[in-house]
C-alpha cells in the first residue's frame, strides 16, 4: 500500500478529478456539510495526505466564524466605539474560533504534497500534519471531537483496529466519519461502473499518471471492500452508536457515520 | 431497524462515565414522565459491582465500570434540555444543541446527532412545555377536588389555561417566529400538529364537563384557533407583562362563548321556524 501511494502522490489530485469526472470534490463538500462543525471543533483526518477535507472543514467552519461574528456585532448596537473596537479586535485574531484539523497520513510524500498545497492555498493557521498509521494512531485517548478518513480506510489492512482507534482517540460525544467507495446495487449501473472502473480508469492511469499498476490496485481494491451494511456493522462493533450511512450516487460512494455516547 | 449483535440497550459507556464523574454537580436527570415519550424500558439502577465481560448482557445491567446506563434516546432528551438554555443567544440551531452538549461533557460534534435545523430541539422543548402545562391542571383540578379551591367557570378557565401555556415561551419569545416556521415546515408538520392537538384536547379535558353545546370537533378547532391567534399576537405585542395579548385571549375566550350561545339560539330558532313552516303548511292544506 505504501508504495502504491508513494508513486500516486503527486498527480493523486489529478487522478481523483479525472477518475471522477471532478464528482469527488461534491462527495467531500457533502462529508463536510453533514459534519457542519462549528468554531472550536477539532478534527482528525486520518488518510488525509492532500489536505481535500481539512480545507474544506477550515472554509466551513471560517463561514459560520463570520456569521457569529456579524451577530455578535449587531448585538453590539449600543456600545460605544472604543468597546466596539476592542471586541472587534480580539475577534479578529480568532477567525477560525480555536477549530483545529490534524491530518494525519501514513505517507510522507502526500504529507509533503498537502503541506505543499496549504501553503500555495494560503492556508496557515489551524493545521497540523502528522505522519502516522491509522491501525496505532499517535495520539491520546479522548483527544478529537470529529474523525474522518475519506477514501482512506479501503487502504488499511486491518479495518477493526482502525475503527477501534478511531473510537479510542475520539472524545466521548465524538463523531465518525466514513467517505468511501461502496456497493452500488442498481444492476443496471452497476454493469457501467464495472466498465467504467475496469477499462477506462487503468487507462487513465496510465496516461496521466504513467502507472497502470496502481489505479489496477485501486479499483481492485473498491471491489474487494465491504458493502455498506458489512462496514455498518463492523463500525457498530468498534463502540459506536447511532451508526448510519448515506448513499450518494446510488450507492458508489457512501458516507457512514456513528457516535461515541 | 438495526440489525445488531447486541440489543440497542447496551451501557453508552462514554456517558455514563461522564455522568458519574459529574455526579456532585449533576441535576437531576429529566424522567421520562411525560407521555409523549415512549422510551424503552427505564435503566436499571443498581450498581453492578462483580466484574462483567466486555460486552453487557441482555438483562441490561452496564459493564463493571458504570452504574447506570441510559438509552440513546434518554441521552438525547438530556443534550437537548441542556441545549434550551442557549436557545436565546444561539436561536434554535445546532450550535445551541453544540453548546448543550458541551455542558454536559460531551463534544460539540454530538450536535450531530440532530438535524441541522433545530427541528427536534424544537419538538422537544414544545412537548414539554405541553407536559408542564398537563401537570399544572392536574393539579389545579386536584385542589378543586380536595375542595380547597373554587371550580372556574369555563371561560377563565380556558383563559387561564392558554395564558400559562404561552407564557413558557417568554424566555425565548426573540427566537420563537423562527421556531414556528421550522414547525411548519413538512417534515414537521405531523409531529407539531400532533403535539398541537394533544395540548388542546388536554385543556378540553381538563376543562371538565360543562356542556356548552359544542360537539367535540368544534371544540377542538375553537380553542386551536384561538391558541394560535393568540400565539401570533404575542409574536409582536411589544407592551409590558404582554397585557395587549392577555386582553386579545379574553376577547376571542368571550367570543367563543358568544358564538356558542348564538349557535345554541340559532337551533332554538331554527325549531321555531320549522313548527311554524309545519303551521303554515297546515293551514294552507285545510
Amino acid at each position: 500500500v505504501y508504495q502504491v501511494f508513494e508513486t500516486v502522490a503527486k498527480k493523486y489530485d489529478v487522478m481523483n478529478d479525472s477518475m471522477t469526472l471532478g464528482i469527488h470534490r461534491v462527495w467531500k463538500d457533502i462529508l463536510v456539510h453533514k459534519m457542519n462543525p462549528c468554531p472550536g471543533t477539532l478534527l482528525l483526518d486520518v488518510a488525509g495526505g492532500t489536505g481535500d477535507i481539512a480545507f474544506r472543514f477550515i472554509n466551513y467552519v471560517r463561514s459560520v466564524r463570520q456569521r457569529q461574528l456579524q451577530r455578535k456585532l449587531k448585538h453590539h448596537q449600543n456600545l460605544s466605539w472604543q468597546e466596539i473596537f476592542e471586541s472587534y479586535q480580539k475577534d479578529q485574531f480568532n477567525s477560525l474560533g480555536d477549530s483545529q484539523v490534524v491530518v494525519c497520513d501514513i505517507n510522507r510524500e502526500m504529507l509533503k504534497v498537502g503541506k505543499q498545497k496549504a501553503q500555495h492555498l494560503g492556508y496557515s493557521e489551524g493545521l497540523s500534519w502528522v505522519l502516522g498509521n491509522a491501525e496505532e494512531l499517535p495520539f491520546d485517548d479522548d483527544k478529537f471531537d470529529v474523525y474522518t478518513i475519506a477514501f482512506g480506510i479501503r487502504n488499511v489492512t486491518r479495518i477493526d483496529l482502525a475503527l477501534q482507534e478511531a473510537y479510542r482517540v475520539l472524545k466521548p460525544g465524538g463523531r465518525f466519519l466514513c467517505l468511501e467507495f461502496s456497493h452500488v446495487s442498481n444492476p443496471l449501473l452497476s454493469r457501467l461502473y464495472d466498465l467504467y472502473s475496469f477499462q477506462v480508469i487503468p487507462v487513465l492511469g496510465e496516461v496521466i499518471a504513467g502507472d497502470w499498476k496502481s489505479y489496477q490496485y485501486l479499483v481492485e481494491s473498491i471491489r474487494q471492500f465491504p458493502p455498506q451494511e458489512e462496514l455498518k456493522a463492523m463500525i457498530e462493533d468498534a463502540g459506536f452508536f447511532k451508526v448510519d450511512y448515506e448513499n450518494l450516487n446510488f450507492g458508489i460512494v457512501a458516507i457512514h457515520s456513528g457516535f461515541k455516547l | 431497524v438495526r440489525c445488531q449483535q447486541y440489543p440497542p440497550l447496551r451501557a453508552l459507556q462514554a456517558s455514563a462515565a461522564l455522568r458519574r464523574a459529574s455526579d456532585e454537580h449533576k441535576k437531576e436527570p429529566l424522567t421520562s414522565s411525560s407521555q409523549q415519550h415512549f422510551d424503552s424500558p427505564p435503566a436499571g439502577h443498581q450498581p453492578e459491582q462483580k466484574p462483567q465481560g466486555p460486552h453487557p448482557s441482555y438483562t441490561g445491567q452496564g459493564g463493571q465500570e458504570s452504574e447506570d446506563y441510559e438509552s440513546e434516546e434518554q441521552l438525547q432528551h438530556r443534550i437537548l434540555t441542556a441545549a434550551l438554555e442557549f436557545v436565546p443567544e444561539h436561536g434554535w440551531t445546532a450550535e445551541a444543541i453544540a453548546e448543550g452538549a458541551k455542558t454536559l461533557g460531551l463534544s460539540v460534534a454530538a450536535a450531530g446527532l440532530f438535524h441541522s435545523d433545530g427541528s427536534e430541539l424544537i419538538l422537544h422543548f414544545v412537548s414539554e412545555c405541553n407536559t408542564k402545562l398537563s401537570e399544572l391542571l392536574k393539579k389545579e383540578q386536584k385542589l378543586v377536588q380536595l375542595g380547597e379551591a373554587e371550580k372556574k367557570p369555563i371561560d377563565e378557565f380556558l383563559r387561564d389555561a392558554v395564558e400559562a401555556r404561552l407564557k413558557m415561551l417568554i424566555p425565548y419569545i426573540e427566537k420563537w417566529p423562527q421556531a414556528l416556521s421550522v414547525l411548519l415546515l413538512p417534515r414537521n408538520i405531523p409531529s407539531s400538529l400532533n403535539l398541537l392537538t394533544s395540548m388542546i384536547d388536554d385543556i378540553w379535558h381538563y376543562a371538565g364537563d360543562q356542556s356548552t353545546d359544542f360537539n367535540w370537533y368544534t371544540r377542538r378547532a375553537v380553542l386551536t384557533g384561538i391558541y394560535n391567534t393568540t400565539e401570533l399576537v404575542m409574536m409582536q405585542d411589544s407592551s409590558p407583562g404582554f397585557e395587549d395579548t392577555w386582553r386579545f385571549l379574553e376577547n376571542r375566550v368571550a367570543d367563543a362563548m358568544t358564538m356558542s350561545n348564538t349557535a345554541s339560539q340559532v337551533q332554538s330558532t331554527g325549531e321555531a321556524v320549522v313548527q311554524g313552516l309545519m303551521g303554515a303548511a297546515v293551514t294552507v292544506s285545510n
